[in-house]
């Protein structure tokens, strides 16, 4: 019976081919600009680490001091050199890293190829473990490295293919601002979306950094953060020196912890370490420490913007005007075959086989307008990656999304199709035939 | 009029009468608004940056030592002036909306704890007002006597004599003053004070609105005379109206000659720098106004289909009141009649959804208060579509012939 209410449906649509495309084209435009906005929502809110994202925690200090304050107040997203350095001294976690942003120029020799600026990293060499960092070739830095300043780094893979084709470079050198570092290793393309890592200074969505340099190297070449840098208070003093030393609030700090129940733990040390500050007059506000974990700390960071809020807020609904639309079109193609259905139920058909018959009939459109629906998020999904992110492929619809699409496009048709196909069983045979 | 048989035919057929009403309250309350998100965004995104946007462009160079930094900045800017088509150059330390360069707090009373609003900070050599096409007000401009030299590897600050600042600074410094001409402002507690010693109408900060910024429209900045011993200079430069593109080029071409190692950081008009800054607001607009041309069409469209099923199910009482004496022109009346009711009761139904959408926003989303002239825009709009939609449908109910009525179906 299945099959041939489905035949029926479909010559049913053939029938008017004005209307049916109608009602198609209203359904995917409905589900391809809620699927578009709904995949920039879920990307961003996404989990970049979900093995890790309970373990992997943000410290974050009040360190200005008491001009401006008010109670309430967040404290700093980013640490000063003097308290990095403490907490990377004292190694409290499983692993802890210190990132800050640079952009230092690369000369390769060669003339076909002039000096270029590099977006990178400094940082220590927990990270690569510390953010499951895949290598292509060679790996990260030991803490020895760190501890000697010494010139190494690890490059990405489209620096590597830019300066080394496609050969494997570690063990040779790279020309950074006029001095040599070895390459350690050469990373695999990673790219952790949301870039939970360098949230601050550079977009969420923006292409990862190609060049990682040893935080204390970078430090000793006197490089400056590239990114977002708060000197609210007294400012720093004059040259590298006076940065240093300054209450500048500049770098990154993530520790890993062995499990999430660790956390209050190093919360007390963290505490501990601020009383022990507050004794050398630093961080004077009375407000309490935060420890944000990767996922806590992408909510803080506000990560999903009002916009990407906004846009889903407004594509919902406007899904839902497609679908009361789509109701009403319905309605009025059912009703105008309270002629047909009077034979059939005249003929013998039960309410429920009309029932069957009719929804089976929204179904196929549902799932046109799914196929087609699916096409346009791909097609806007597309459009908005290449306006709005900087890696270009940075949006993409996963096999999750594209199952969310074909029920709620399914699920919507058949919810379009259920007033009307009630009404239809409401249809009276002696009264049908009798007008006819 | 004939409002009341035209009302109990309506309650007679009353899931259609409903659906249409709510598409058309649902339009509304997306409608009204998505069109004043819209318009925020482009006011926003069209801002006067006091630039003259189309003629003014920046290049920045990276040095490798600050050796005779002071000097080379000044035969950089000789180079550039000597360019064919070059109006004026200037030394900055940052550009209007191009979303870098710093911002201070600052404030009027030298005790407060707090500072009254975050100001962008333009360091300048004395020819940036007159590159950039800023218009003074009031005081006067910087002059080559104002000018220091700002070195951050000493301990000692130079002390700045005085400061221009914009208009919109002004007011948010002295609010209840005719003039701040003179008077002083700190950059924090302990800081020494800098005199105003010129306005200008406009001056966008680096960022234009930013949500970090909450207290600051984008128009708070000011400008101190200085030059900074540092590798890295970044110069203004306005050309002659239809010469920008060129020059630009040349620019580039001829600063890299000047010293050997430089590398040219970033050479980008000011229209390209407002392009990137307001990205973002625009693909918002522009996927708006699709969504907006989108439920219009879709509203219409579902009219367009319950009044012809209408028309159809009642083609036999068409005839019989074309029989009874009706005229076309009734029966036209009639279905816009009908229509215009339910269009009313859907904006009223619309309105109140709009405002609470609003609402739900306005907490989850920090949006502004819906400005009510955006509803009656909204409403006006829809009631025209609605009109517009059921015209076809009642006209061909009007062409109903009276004999139908004597037909059996």
């Amino acid at each position: 019976m299945w099959n041939y209410y489905f035949v029926l449906g479909w010559r049913s649509l053939k029938r008017n081919p004005v209307l049916t495309t109608l009602m198609i084209l209203i359904l995917a435009i409905g589900i391809g600009a809620s699927m578009t906005s709904l995949t920039m929502l879920l990307v961003l809110s996404g989990d970049p680490m979900p093995h890790k994202s309970e373990r992997l925690f943000v410290p974050k200090f009040h360190i200005q001091d008491m001009r401006g304050y008010k109670a309430g107040d967040d404290p700093d997203f980013q640490l000063t050199y003097i308290d990095a350095k403490n907490l990377l001294r004292d190694k409290r976690g499983k692993a802890q890293t210190v990132l800050f942003g640079i952009s230092p120029t690369i000369d390769s020799g060669r003339k076909d190829l002039p000096p270029f600026f590099e977006r990178g990293m400094a940082t220590t060499g927990d990270i690569f473990s510390m953010f499951d960092m895949p290598f292509r070739f060679g790996n990260g830095w030991s803490s020895d490295v760190d501890d000697k300043a010494a010139n190494v780094a690890v490059i990405g893979p489209e620096l590597s293919e830019k300066l080394f084709k496609k050969d494997n470079p570690v063990g040779k050198t790279i020309r950074i601002d006029d001095r040599d570092y070895t390459i350690a290793g050469v990373l695999e393309t990673w790219k952790p979306t949301p870039k939970f890592y360098r949230l601050y200074g550079t977009e969420a969505t923006s292409r990862p950094e190609q060049l990682w340099l040893p935080f204390t190297n970078a430090v000793s070449r006197e490089y400056r953060n590239n990114g977002w840098n708060n000197c609210s208070g007294d400012g720093a003093g004059p040259g590298y020196e006076g940065w240093l030393k300054s209450e500048c609030t500049w770098l990154q700090y993530w520790v890993e912890l062995e499990s999430a129940g660790d956390a209050a733990r190093y919360k007390d040390y963290l505490n501990a370490y601020v009383a022990e500050q507050k004794k050398l007059g630093r961080m004077p506000r009375p407000e309490q420490l935060q420890l944000l974990n990767l996922r806590e700390w992408l909510e803080d960071a506000g990560v999903v913007g009002r916009d990407t809020k906004l846009s889903t807020w407004m594509a919902f609904g406007f899904l839902l005007v497609c679908i009361v639309n789509l109701v009403a079109l319905m309605l009025a193609k059912f009703t105008a075959r309270s002629g047909d259905i009077g034979v059939r139920r005249a003929l013998g058909a039960s309410r429920k086989e009309i029932f069957h018959q009719y929804l089976i009939e929204a179904g196929v459109i549902g799932l046109v307008g799914a196929i087609l629906g699916l096409g346009f998020s791909w097609y806007g999904v597309h459009i908005l990656s290449s306006r709005l992110a900087s890696a270009s492929d940075f949006y993409q619809i996963d096999f999750k999304m594209l199952m969310i699409t074909l029920t709620i496009s399914l699920c919507a048709a058949l919810l379009a199709g259920l007033l009307p196909t009630w009404r239809a069983c409401q249809v009276r045979p002696a009264i049908q035939l009798k007008s006819q | 009029m004939e409002i009341r048989p035209i009302f109990s035919a309506m309650m007679r057929s009353k899931t259609g009468v409903i659906l249409i009403a709510v598409q058309i309250a649902l339009t509304l309350a997306i409608l009204a608004n998505a069109l004043y998100v819209v318009r925020d965004r482009t006011n926003e995104a069209n801002r006067v940056s006091g630039v003259d946007d189309a003629n003014v462009f920046m290049i920045a160079v990276l040095d490798k030592d600050t050796n005779g930094i002071i000097a080379r900045q000044q035969r950089d800017e000789d180079t550039l002036r000597s360019i064919p088509g070059v109006a004026s150059v200037a030394l900055t330390s940052q550009m209007p909306l191009s979303q870098s360069g710093s911002s201070t707090g600052v404030q009027v009373d030298p005790k407060a704890q707090e500072s009254q609003v975050n100001a962008a900070l333009y360091v300048v050599s004395e020819t940036f007002v007159k590159t950039l096409g800023l218009k003074i007000v009031e005081g006067r401009d910087f002059n080559a006597n104002d000018m220091l030299v700002i070195d951050q590897s000493k301990a000692e600050k130079p002390k700045v004599t005085g400061a221009l600042i914009s208009k919109d600074l002004a007011k948010t410094l002295y609010p209840n003053e005719a003039s701040a001409l003179g008077k002083v402002f700190y950059q924090g507690v302990g800081e020494p004070p800098i005199e105003i010693i010129g306005v200008v109408e406009t001056l966008v900060s680096p960022w234009g609105r930013a949500s970090w910024n909450n207290n600051s429209t984008g128009g708070d900045s000011f400008i101190l005379p200085a030059r900074f011993i540092q590798p890295y200079n970044m110069y203004a430069v306005r050309t002659e109206p239809g010469q920008r593109d060129r020059v630009m080029k040349e620019a580039e071409k001829s600063l890299l000659g000047l010293v050997p190692g430089r590398l040219v950081v970033e050479n980008k008009s000011m229209d390209q720098l407002r392009e990137e800054r307001y990205r973002s607001e625009h693909t918002m607009a522009n996927g708006l106004l699709i969504v907006i041309g989108l439920l219009l069409v879709m509203t219409a469209s579902g009219i367009v289909g319950l009044a012809s099923l209408w028309v159809n199910q009642r083609r036999k009482q068409i005839g019989v009141r074309r029989a009874l004496g009706a005229r076309r022109i009734d029966i036209l009346r009639y279905f816009v009649t009908e229509n215009v009711i339910i269009c009313v009761f859907g904006i009223v139904l619309g309105s109140g959804l709009a405002i609470a959408l609003n609402r739900a926003m306005m907490s989850e989303l920090e949006l502004q208060r819906l400005p009510l002239v955006y509803l009656l825009m909204g409403a006006v709009a829809l009631l025209v579509l609605g009109v517009g939609a059921v015209l076809g449908p009642a006209w061909r109910a009007a062409q109903i012939a009276p004999a139908i009525a004597t037909r059996s179906a």
